[in-house]
């Protein structure tokens, strides 16, 4: 156990834990649900079946999900407190921001052994976020894109006129699916770190996504 | 001396433009020029060799399948695949039907305007038109009522005063022979055949989804399933209308083309002495069994000689292009085997518009290829020749009834007239051997065997690094040759020596002509203004530039 | 009027007035019965996805309207819409050439030749300047200058600007005309588009398809002919009732689709039962155009109809963007044929994990300090 005392910090609030569970537990259901329309094993014993059918509807219904919940984070970067805010997700816009990035990658390169103290967002971490949202816009883009394409004209395929404009339809698919690798490379990585910081700091990384709490060294920021 | 030029020919297919010298009234040179080009095998290039025959049957919609056999017979040449029975059969039966149709389209729609003159129908006598068809044949369309019916039609057309694609064309040529009777029936056939063409077509829809592009062919086999109990496969029902259809073909070919192109030609013999061309000619064999044994023999006839039929060696191919617009690494004055191939186009010509071409340059997009150093003509004509030297029994047979017919010798066939008769000898017996493939084909079926396609080598991690090969073809226009080179799965580079290639060709380094250049001197013009002489030549050989030039 | 030029021929014998008929009229005077008109025009409102309502409508438009004139000029084009055209059921070919349209200039079919041909064409376009049709086959060639096509000493970008401009509207046929098509493929060596490219002055209504179904040519002139206008256009210019609407969602193999029933090889019992194509590489869930429903020859088939997968024929670019044509997604450019984006996107993730693993075993193997409070330090 460590030898300095720990505060106890509420840092991750409700819409902040809801939308990172919600995202786990659809991003998990469209990758599955969408791999299998990536590369379909046919499995039913007559026409009737309805296999394909409901792995597209469990995706579109998770991905409405994923999108509300995308949507609902982004509000709250400006509206909840400081750790969730839009501003955090840019640390190396400050000086400060650069020196704490800079420690904590030395810290990952193996460089240093001094554990970076990180109190709301790991600053290297929030830069993946950044590229994270990203990705998630190029999914809800694309992949309402290609889902708007069964009605062709109505209101969701013209607001995305500018989409087909940009890609090729093929395009849209491959570009919808090969993100998928990347999201999925993304959380290899997250998951990796958050146990990392977890035994590294003693802060109860993993917890506080699900109580909201950290244990930090420092009583004030 | 001021050349006459002729662009657009029209009635064939792409971009043909003729300039010749004429000199007491008969043409003393000629030069054959393609205006279009797209540049497809450079286009291929990098792509899935397992693609190509959909890329390459764009070389061009009139002879809409032949490149999609030819590709597909090159990769499974270099990858050594062998298809199942069935799918050779279907081939052939496509491959069939598209010489069927495509001699029938040529001969009443594209070269008939040549002969007959339209508006001399309309002052037939329809009963003596009737009796001139039954004479002929027992079609049954041949009444009175019914040449009454077509004149009418014809004259209510005209009375609109707008002529559509019958305008300003060389009515009233004094080269145009025919009684008027033979006009009004050459017409009547005319119209017939244009609702005959679409529906015996359709045996490519059953087989391939659609004409023209049909879309079922795969390399190792067919896309066409078949299945007697099954509704999505080719199945009884399928099978029937095919040979329902095929009947209706060869009916067509039967009693109406060879009836009408013997009693056509028989006013026109001169033209068996007329356009003769190169005197070389060419056959890649075709219609194979089960074990790769040609119908149609292939072989060479060289300078005219039917005592002897030469063995065809693909390796003495090469392509020339020094009066092409086109540039070889090898430089000026050398051939290139199409393995090694280039397309490598650099226009030289006038800049547009413009009158004439400079035709001691480079003048075509055309390439020059050469068997042996030599042209050669291919087509229905070098096909019929090949057979009848080669003693082949059906060929043989059909061969001595037309030329006693029209009371000449084989000496005949080397002309224009020849060329033309050629193809209808050609479309009978594929149109009388198509139905043997059909029946064929549902012989195996009875008993059981079901299969398509050759899956081993579907899958590219099969295959070796690199792979050569060429897949040869009798096109309907003639000699189709594609070589392909493959490495790392994609096309290295990919090569089509087309039937047009051949008969269009400019002149080569050594200045010798192509077929098309060739026939045309000493073609007689009545009226150079109206050339209409040149048309039927050129005619004859049915040229496609699109496939020419690719 | 072109075929009185010639003094000798024995149409100055006839009695020819110079009257334009009708459609219905001509057709009646063709011998067509009323019966056979109406039923030709319920097949056209059909075609254009009309209700049925609609075909007295239609009948009246025609019975009014008098042939228009047509020219189809070929560019860089293979002629297989040409030949589509020949193939022509509702009407057959017969009816356009000689009822239904005045085809003045189509070089695959006209009777005259070189000068007289051009001549023809010329008149036409004089004669019937902002009345006729243009039809274009085929793309168009842009570089240097457009050397890579011409017809009778003039460039085709030169004629297209020149018919084109006179034109009542264009349509243009096919997918090179519409997009350039194959000779637009990389590396487009000659610089080909297509004809709203290539002359962006022009009135286009893009018909594509390799080749068009004609049935969606006659049915684009009919519509013009009974609304006085030009059809509703998607954004790439297609006419809606004809490209409105996904192959994939008016495939006859959609139940196998959702059921979850795939071809997984050519021939197999799941191709023999026509089983849904998208494994093979069906583009159907990406191509806008009416095949299933319009089909080809009569209705007879579509290419999935016959158990090939379609290749999406009718939307721009597609010889790029939708080959390889047996694979579902594109190739990855600089990975070999046989890179999926599967193989990558595993690999990448498995990169991942394998230099997580690695980096988690050397931290464990190192005592690090905790995290201190650097506020004190500072
Ligand atoms: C993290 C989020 C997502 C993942 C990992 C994901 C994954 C996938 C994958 C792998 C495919 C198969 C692509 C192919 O090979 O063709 C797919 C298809 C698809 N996805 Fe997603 N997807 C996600 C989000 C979304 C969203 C937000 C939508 C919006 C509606 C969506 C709609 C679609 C559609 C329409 C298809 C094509 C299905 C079809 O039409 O058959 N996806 N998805
Ligand atoms: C699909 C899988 C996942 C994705 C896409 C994902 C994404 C994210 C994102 C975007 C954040 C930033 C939170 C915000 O500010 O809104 C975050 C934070 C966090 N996630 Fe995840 N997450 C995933 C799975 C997990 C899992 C399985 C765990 C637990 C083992 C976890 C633990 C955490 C923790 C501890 C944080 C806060 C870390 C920090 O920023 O300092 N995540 N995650
Ligand atoms: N020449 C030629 Fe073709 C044929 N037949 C093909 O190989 O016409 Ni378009
Ligand atoms: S669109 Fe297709 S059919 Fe039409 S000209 Fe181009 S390649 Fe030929
Ligand atoms: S065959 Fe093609 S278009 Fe038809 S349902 Fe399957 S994927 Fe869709
Ligand atoms: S390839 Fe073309 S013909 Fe129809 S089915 Fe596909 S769009
Ligand atoms: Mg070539």
């Amino acid at each position: 156990m460590s030898e300095s005392c720990k505060y106890k910090r509420y840092i991750w609030e409700l819409p902040v834990r809801c939308c990172h569970w919600i995202n786990v537990v659809s991003i998990v259901v469209l990758s599955v649900t969408g791999f299998f329309i990536g590369r379909p094993y046919s499995f039913a014993s007559s026409a009737s079946d309805f296999t394909m059918g409901w792995i597209r509807f469990i995706h579109f219904t998770a991905a409405y999900l994923f999108t509300v919940s995308v949507i609902s984070r982004t509000i709250w970067a400006f509206i909840g407190n400081k750790y969730s805010g839009w501003r955090a997700f840019f640390p190396l816009a400050t000086v400060q921001g650069r020196e704490k990035s800079v420690k904590m990658l030395r810290y990952y390169l193996l460089i240093d052994k001094q554990v970076p103290e990180t109190i709301g967002h790991n600053p290297l971490a929030t830069s993946a976020y950044v590229v994270l949202f990203g990705l998630y816009s190029v999914m809800i883009l694309t992949g309402f894109s290609l889902y708007a394409e069964h009605a062709p004209l109505s209101p969701m395929h013209r607001a995305l006129a500018f989409m087909y404009s940009l890609f090729s339809d093929q395009g849209m698919r491959f570009t919808h699916h090969i993100s998928m690798w990347f999201i999925l490379g993304f959380v290899v990585n997250h998951i990796y770190s958050a146990w990392l910081m977890d035994i590294k700091e003693h802060g109860g990384e993993i917890s506080s996504m699900f109580s909201g709490y950290k244990f930090t060294v420092k009583k004030e920021d | 001396m001021a050349k006459i030029v002729v662009d657009p020919i029209t009635r064939i297919e792409g971009h043909l433009r003729i300039e010749a010298e004429v000199n007491g009234g008969r043409i003393s040179d000629a030069w054959s020029s393609a205006t279009m080009f797209r540049g497809i095998e450079k286009i291929l290039r990098g792509r899935d060799p397992r693609d190509a025959w959909f890329w390459t049957q764009r070389f061009c919609g009139v002879c809409t399948t032949v490149h999609s056999i030819a590709s597909i017979r090159a990769v499974e040449n270099a990858l050594k695949i062998k298809i199942p029975p069935n799918a050779e059969l279907i081939r052939n039966i496509i491959i069939g039907i598209q010489n069927v149709q495509d001699h029938v389209i040529h001969f009443y729609h594209l070269h008939a305007l040549d002969w007959v003159d339209i508006t001399s129908g309309l002052r037939a006598d329809p009963a003596a038109t009737s009796k001139l068809a039954a004479s002929l044949s027992d079609w049954p369309n041949n009444s009175t009522t019914y040449f009454k019916a077509v004149q009418d039609k014809l004259k209510a057309f005209v009375n609109t005063g707008r002529l559509g694609p019958f305008g300003n064309a060389y009515w009233g040529h004094p080269a145009y022979r025919l009684p008027p009777e033979a006009n009004l029936m050459a017409t009547a056939h005319y119209l017939e055949a244009l609702e005959w063409q679409k529906d015996v077509i359709k045996i490519h829809a059953i087989l391939g989804s659609k004409n023209p592009h049909p879309q079922t062919f795969l390399v190792g086999g067919m896309a066409i399933p078949i299945d007697p109990d099954s509704q999505n496969a080719l199945n009884a029902d399928k099978l029937i209308e095919i040979r329902r259809l095929l009947k209706k073909a060869q009916d067509f070919v039967e009693k109406v083309y060879i009836p009408d192109l013997l009693a056509v030609a028989s006013f026109y013999k001169e033209w068996a002495a007329i356009g003769g061309g190169v005197g070389n000619y060419m056959c890649y064999g075709e219609f194979p069994d089960a074990s790769g044994n040609m119908w149609f023999p292939a072989g060479a006839i060289l300078n005219k000689d039917l005592s002897k039929v030469v063995k065809v060696d693909q390796g003495k191919i090469a392509e020339y292009v020094d009066h092409s617009w086109f540039e070889n690494s090898t430089g000026a004055g050398k051939g290139l085997h199409p393995y090694d191939g280039e397309t490598e186009v650099r226009y030289t010509g006038p800049s547009a518009p413009y009158e004439y071409l400079d035709t001691t340059a480079k003048y075509s997009f055309v390439k020059s290829p050469r068997y042996d150093e030599k042209a050669m003509e291919v087509g229905p004509l070098a096909r019929v020749l090949v057979a009848y030297a080669s003693d082949h029994r059906e060929t043989k047979a059909v061969v001595d009834l037309v030329l006693q017919k029209l009371g000449v010798g084989a000496d005949a066939l080397f002309s224009t007239l020849g060329r033309t008769a050629a193809r209808g000898i050609d479309c009978l017996l594929v149109a009388r051997q198509n139905t043997r493939f059909l029946d064929e084909l549902i012989g195996n079926i009875s008993k059981g065997d079901y299969r398509i396609h050759a899956n081993e080598k579907w899958d590219p991690s099969e295959w070796p690094a690199e792979a050569q090969g060429y897949g040869m073809h009798e096109a309907p226009r003639g000699a189709l040759g594609h070589w392909i080179k493959i490495k790392d799965q994609k096309i290295a580079n990919y090569q089509a020596v087309v039937p047009s290639t051949w008969n269009a060709s400019p002149r080569d380094a050594t200045g010798q002509r192509g077929p098309y250049e060739a026939a045309l001197i000493g073609t007689p013009l009545a009226d150079p203004g109206k050339p209409l002489e040149i048309l039927r030549t050129i005619h004859s050989f049915d040229p496609c530039l699109a496939c020419a030039v690719h | 009027m072109s075929g009185k030029e010639n003094g000798d021929s024995a149409l100055t014998e006839l009695d020819a007035e110079q009257s334009e008929f009708s459609i219905g009229e001509i057709l009646r005077k063709r011998g067509v019965s009323r019966r056979d008109f109406l039923k030709f025009c319920s097949v056209m409102t059909a075609a254009m996805a009309l209700p049925a309502s609609f075909a007295p409508k239609v009948a009246e438009a025609l019975d009014e309207a008098t042939r228009p004139t047509l020219v189809w000029l070929e560019m860089q084009s293979c002629s297989g819409d040409s030949e589509a055209l020949l193939r022509s059921a509702n009407p057959t070919v017969a009816e356009i050439l000689l009822d239904i349209l005045s085809v003045d200039y189509h070089e695959t079919i006209m009777a005259a030749a070189g000068h007289q041909a051009e001549e023809a064409l010329d008149k036409a376009i004089a004669t019937y300047r902002g009345k006729y049709i243009c039809v274009i086959e085929g793309s168009i060639s842009m570089k240097d200058g457009g050397v890579y096509g011409s017809t009778g000493g003039k460039s085709h970008l030169a004629r297209a600007r020149q018919v084109c401009s006179g034109a009542l509207a264009t349509i243009a046929v096919g997918t090179c005309a519409t997009y350039g098509g194959i000779a637009a493929a990389v590396p487009n060596p000659t610089g080909a588009v297509g004809v709203k490219e290539a002359v962006p002055s022009a009135t286009v209504i893009n018909l594509p398809g390799c080749p068009v179904n004609a049935d969606n040519l006659t049915a684009t002139i009919v519509h013009y002919l009974v609304f006085g206008k030009i059809p509703a256009l998607d954004s790439h210019g297609r006419p809606l009732f004809a490209y409105g609407k996904r192959i994939h969602d008016n495939c006859e193999r959609r139940p196998h689709f959702d059921a979850g029933q795939y071809v997984e090889h050519w021939g197999d019992d799941s191709h023999r039962k026509g089983f849904c194509l998208y494994k093979m590489g069906c583009k159907g869930p990406a191509t806008f155009h009416n095949c299933p429903t319009q089909r080809y020859n009569e209705k007879t088939s579509w290419p999935i109809g016959s158990g090939h997968p379609c290749a999406g024929c009718s939307e721009p670019n597609f010889w790029d963007t939708m080959s390889p044509m047996y694979k579902r997604l594109p190739n990855v450019p600089g990975f070999g044929i046989e890179a999926t984006a599967d193989k990558i996107g595993l690999g990448l993730v498995a990169g991942a994990g394998a230099a997580f693993a690695v980096h988690g075993v050397l931290n464990a193997l190192r005592k690090d300090k905790e995290p201190a409070d650097d506020t004190k330090e500072g």
